[in-house]
């Protein structure tokens, strides 16, 4: 249903969009992008060595690629912090509380004690003592240094080593047990700086006079973290040691290695779930009265239905990313079943399935990950729906409400008066203070109301049929099929996903400077038909991603330049 | 009202019954009309309490506890201790409990004989739950229908005629089989996921009138799936028993929007202590109106054996363990003799009773009647029944 007055709102909307919708990033060249194979700018800025703080899922995964998955981890998580939209961002930016380091310290025991542990030596530790009762230094120091490199993602130092034996020494003679000094001298490794933050180090490139680049192994840590999610395994170490990822060659061998592997897939998971903010799920509660089909084994498995989509579109099919938007092929359980009203005949587990035509639903904004997460304990809201896709899918940032908002017609869901969202969003937005935002949220949220707080289908609200209809930048569309559409086509939404993985890969914002970097990148994207793998092999492979600049006089007491200067005048 | 439904296949799981979506031949549909539900409430039905319509004029059944209690013997001694006098009448009630020739009577009720302290409904004007199975009123003309044995039907809730519930007749003045009772109460078996019911219709284009609709009738090998609040929920999918003696299909008739089938014999599951137990129904038949949030609603009926409904719902003696086994036969026992304690009744007089009452699949040689007419009160909410071999979680660890 189209109607004049909508066509005006549809007008003021854009106006006001020019005003307020601020696009995070730049991008006009891209107007000038030619049939000619991109070429990565020469002169592109680049920003300071990083000091990043391993996330939660880095840190399980590094565990489990060098301890094995059946070690346990013990410890509790410090939730992230989101920066510039992305938890990966926050990484750079956050410390390490004293209730956060207890719990490193708790994981970093509990770890330590399986390794050596009677059951897991035998495979683990890589050596025999001559006996347990007594230290051997030997062995000792092949323990530390075969768990050192794969734990700080470089070899240690001839001090470190030391420390560690030393380490391993007392504990040994204290209590009485080689493996009791083996133990402590892989909890204090795991404890250490080294581990729990990812360094980089700098060191003069050749190829530029005057200018820096990563080391060899901060530049393996920054491409097995974006590939992998995880730590750098035996051969990129091996690779980076014997200076190959200082060559083309060597650096898209380890590249394409680390893209055709299976941990490929967690990257690319890890990364949407940080984009798609589905850290949030830990504290996402429903009213179990107004939706009784709602539970924990629901939210789990609707943020795990997502990121399966979204492998397998990208990662498996090797897909268009846009057409994330518009697919309808998913997977169920039987929990998501009941929510989507479709049959799963599998008991316990995972079976793909389709959306039917005419179920109004297609793509992941129709999902119950978007619209649960997006809504109310107790009612779907169309504001936060249509924020977060301004935001998270088209990086648009809306301005937060002033704080004399009189929510009282929105939140009240039950009046018959107003029985739709739609109605008391308009009603709302007489307000003068709210019409500017609400006009840019609003109808793209309202195309989703056909979906109730949790996600379920439903054709009317208080017995009033529901208008799905909607507008993005002047594109008019009806529902959730529509949107995804809308969002398929808009140019914004490629630029978008560029942006925030590059800012999610260096694990910081844009720099002015990089943005002929970031225009290039956007170019080898629409080129590679929008396959994100390509996306991800290209910033792997460019030459911006791994140089980095000296922090400005004056910031001499900032980790980045300490670490500048520990490194060239260090071990590097 | 017009729907339609359509068989889809998921993999090799071929779906007996959902939510239909598309008419074959991809045009859709008007409404969203289910044809798969799970009984999401299910109790015998009965009637109102004995208190309230004066079923029970001679009084409540008694268990072998309360007779040695209200007997002279079972008066307690001057100075006798709460102990002495707890373990006197224990001793009575277990020498009650045992045939003159030592077995235990609940396991072996045939050992004994009627018990003269039980008590059923004598009553004949009492408003019974439940719908007509054998075609005739019993008292019209004084001759039984074919195939059965002579029996007093009740009237119905709404004064119909013809109600033939012999097993309210057998349990309407046992006082756990009251309102407040624990007899009645074994849907909460259901909800712990041990066993279910699936119903699923084919074939329907009226929801208010049609001819023939093709009706199946099914044990659920999934556990039903519970909101926070204990409430099923619909649309989920369940997978039918893949053993066929708990598979029925039928066919049946909408009149004026309710649905009635044609007599099959059926057969669920029923789980009581780890007891593996089952729960069948000959000659079953739904008589059901479909709700307005797309469910059905109304009554199962048919004859269930009264060798089996001494031993699903009393004597738990044919229970299996969960290989399929012979169950443990002390828990047997234990169960056995511990429900007639704490539910008031005893197990020669409730098996007795059983066999008195009997009302159907007359056996021409004895004139006896081998099954007893039972009904039961369901409701069924919408879901995805699909035909596939299913599995717990936790199934691979039986294996190790």
């Amino acid at each position: 249903m189209k109607t004049a007055g909508k066509s005006g709102n549809v007008a003021a909307g854009v106006a006001v969009c020019a005003a307020f919708c601020l696009p995070l990033f730049g991008g006009s060249s891209l107007a000038q992008e030619s049939a000619r194979p991109p070429s990565e700018p020469d002169e592109a800025g680049s920003g300071q060595p990083m000091i990043r703080r391993l996330t939660e899922s880095q840190y399980r995964a590094t565990v489990a690629d060098i301890f094995g998955p059946d070690i346990p981890i013990v410890g509790r998580f410090e939730r992230g912090l989101r920066a510039d939209g992305l938890l990966a961002v926050g990484t750079g930016q956050a410390g390490i509380s004293s209730f956060s380091f207890e719990q490193y310290d708790a994981s970093a025991q509990g770890i330590a004690s399986a390794v050596v542990s009677e059951a897991h030596r035998g495979q683990l530790v890589p050596c025999r003592p001559h006996s347990e009762s007594s230290f051997d230094a030997a062995c000792a120091k092949q323990f530390v240094q075969h768990y050192g490199q794969a734990l700080f993602r470089r070899p240690l130092t001839g001090e470190e080593t030391e420390r560690y034996v030393r380490t391993a020494r007392a504990a040994q003679q204290r209590m009485g047990n080689f493996y009791e000094g083996l133990r402590f001298a892989l909890a204090g490794m795991m404890d250490a700086p080294d581990f729990l933050v990812r360094i980089e180090m700098a060191v003069p490139d050749p190829q530029h006079p005057g200018r820096l680049q990563l080391d060899s192994y901060s530049k393996a840590a920054r491409l097995s973290f974006f590939l992998t999610n995880s730590t750098p395994d035996a051969e990129l170490l091996r690779a980076a040691g014997a200076g190959e990822l200082n060559t083309d060659e060597g650096l898209a061998r380890q590249a394409d290695r680390l893209i055709a592997s299976s941990r490929f897939e967690g990257a690319v998971s890890a990364f949407f779930q940080d984009m798609l903010e589905f850290d949030t799920f830990d504290e996402l509660a429903k009213d179990p009265v107004i939706y009784p089909t709602f539970n924990s084994t629901v939210a789990h498995d609707a943020k795990e239905q997502t990121l399966r989509t979204i492998v397998d579109l990208l990662v498996t099919q090797r897909g268009d990313y846009r057409d994330l938007f518009t697919t309808r092929n998913t997977y169920l359980t039987r929990a998501l079943g009941t929510i989507y009203r479709l049959p799963v005949a599998t008991r316990n587990g995972w079976e793909s399935a389709q959306y039917p035509a005419s179920s109004d639903r297609a793509g992941i904004l129709s999902n119950v990950s978007f619209l649960a997460l997006h809504s109310h304990p107790g009612r779907s809201s169309s504001t936060l729906r249509g924020k977060s896709i301004r935001q998270v899918i088209l990086c648009q940032q809306v301005p937060d409400p002033p704080n004399n908002v009189d929510f009282s017609v929105v939140q009240d869901s039950s009046n018959t008066a107003m029985p739709t969202a739609r109605i008391r969003l308009e009603a709302h937005r007489t307000s003068p203070a709210c019409a500017g935002c609400h006009r840019l949220m609003d109808p793209l949220g309202l195309t989703l109301e056909n979906f109730d707080g949790v996600g379920a289908f439903r054709a009317s609200e208080n017995g009033a049929p529901i208008d799905a209809s909607g507008t993005l930048d002047g594109h008019e569309f009806e529902g959730a099929p529509g949107l995804g559409q809308a969002i398929h086509d808009n140019a914004q939404t490629p630029r978008c996903l560029v942006d925030r993985m590059y800012r999610s890969a260096a694990g910081r914002s844009i720099l002015p400077a990089e943005r002929p970097y970031v225009d290039y990148l956007n170019q080898v994207f629409q080129a590679d038909g929008y396959r994100v793998p390509d996306l991800m092999r290209a910033i792997a492979l460019s030459r911006s991603f791994y140089l980095v600049s000296a922090p400005e006089r004056g910031e001499t007491k900032s980790p980045q330049r300490a670490q500048v200067q520990t490194r060239n005048g260090g071990h590097s | 009202m017009r729907v339609t439904f359509v068989m889809r296949f998921l993999g090799t799981a071929t779906i007996l019954g959902g939510i239909a979506l598309y008419a074959p031949g991809g045009s859709a549909l008007a409404a969203e009309v289910p044809s798969g539900f799970v009984v999401s409430h299910i109790a015998y039905a009965l009637s109102k309490d004995a208190k309230e319509t004066g079923a029970c004029p001679n009084g409540m059944t008694l268990g072998n506890t309360q007779i040695v209690e209200a007997s002279a013997e079972g008066q307690r001694h001057e100075g006798e201790s709460d102990a002495d006098y707890a373990r006197r009448i224990q001793t009575a009630a277990s020498a009650l409990g045992t045939a003159p020739n030592g077995d235990n009577l609940c396991m072996h009720p045939e050992s004994g004989a009627p018990d003269p302290h039980y008590r059923s409904v004598t009553g004949l004007n009492i408003p019974v739950d439940g719908i007509d199975l054998d075609g005739q009123d019993s008292r019209a003309n004084g001759r039984p229908a074919p195939n059965t044995c002579p029996h007093d039907d009740f009237r119905g809730m709404n004064g119909e005629r013809g109600i033939d519930n012999q097993f309210f007749r057998v349990v309407g003045c046992s006082n756990s089989f009251q309102s407040t009772g624990q007899s009645n109460t074994y849907e909460i078996e259901m909800y712990t996921g041990a066993w279910g019911i699936l119903i699923t219709l084919k074939g329907v284009h009226d929801l208010h009138n049609q001819k023939d609709v093709e009706v199946g009738i099914y044990a659920n090998a999934d556990p039903i799936e519970l909101s926070p609040t204990r409430e099923a929920l619909a649309n989920a999918t369940y997978a039918v028993d893949q053993d066929p003696r708990f598979q029925a299909t039928t066919h049946g008739r909408i009149t004026n929007g309710v649905l009635t089938t044609d007599p099959v014999d059926v057969r669920f599951h029923v789980i009581t202590n780890s007891i593996r137990l089952e729960r069948p129904l000959q000659d079953a038949r739904l008589r059901m109106t479909f709700t307005k949030e797309g469910g059905l609603e109304g009554i199962m009926a048919g004859y269930t054996p009264v060798e089996d409904m001494y031993n699903y719902q009393f004597g738990y003696r044919d229970g299996k363990d969960g290989t399929g086994k012979p169950a443990n036969q002390r828990l047997i026992f234990g169960s056995a003799n511990g429900a007639a304690r704490v539910l008031g009744h005893t197990c020669n007089g409730v098996y007795y009773a059983l066999k008195q009452f009997a009302d159907g699949h007359r056996d021409p040689k004895t004139g006896q009647c081998n099954s007893i007419s039972t009904q039961y009160r369901i409701k069924a909410i919408p879901a995805f029944v699909v035909n596939t071999p299913t599995q717990s979680v936790n199934s691979p660890l039986d294996k190790q």
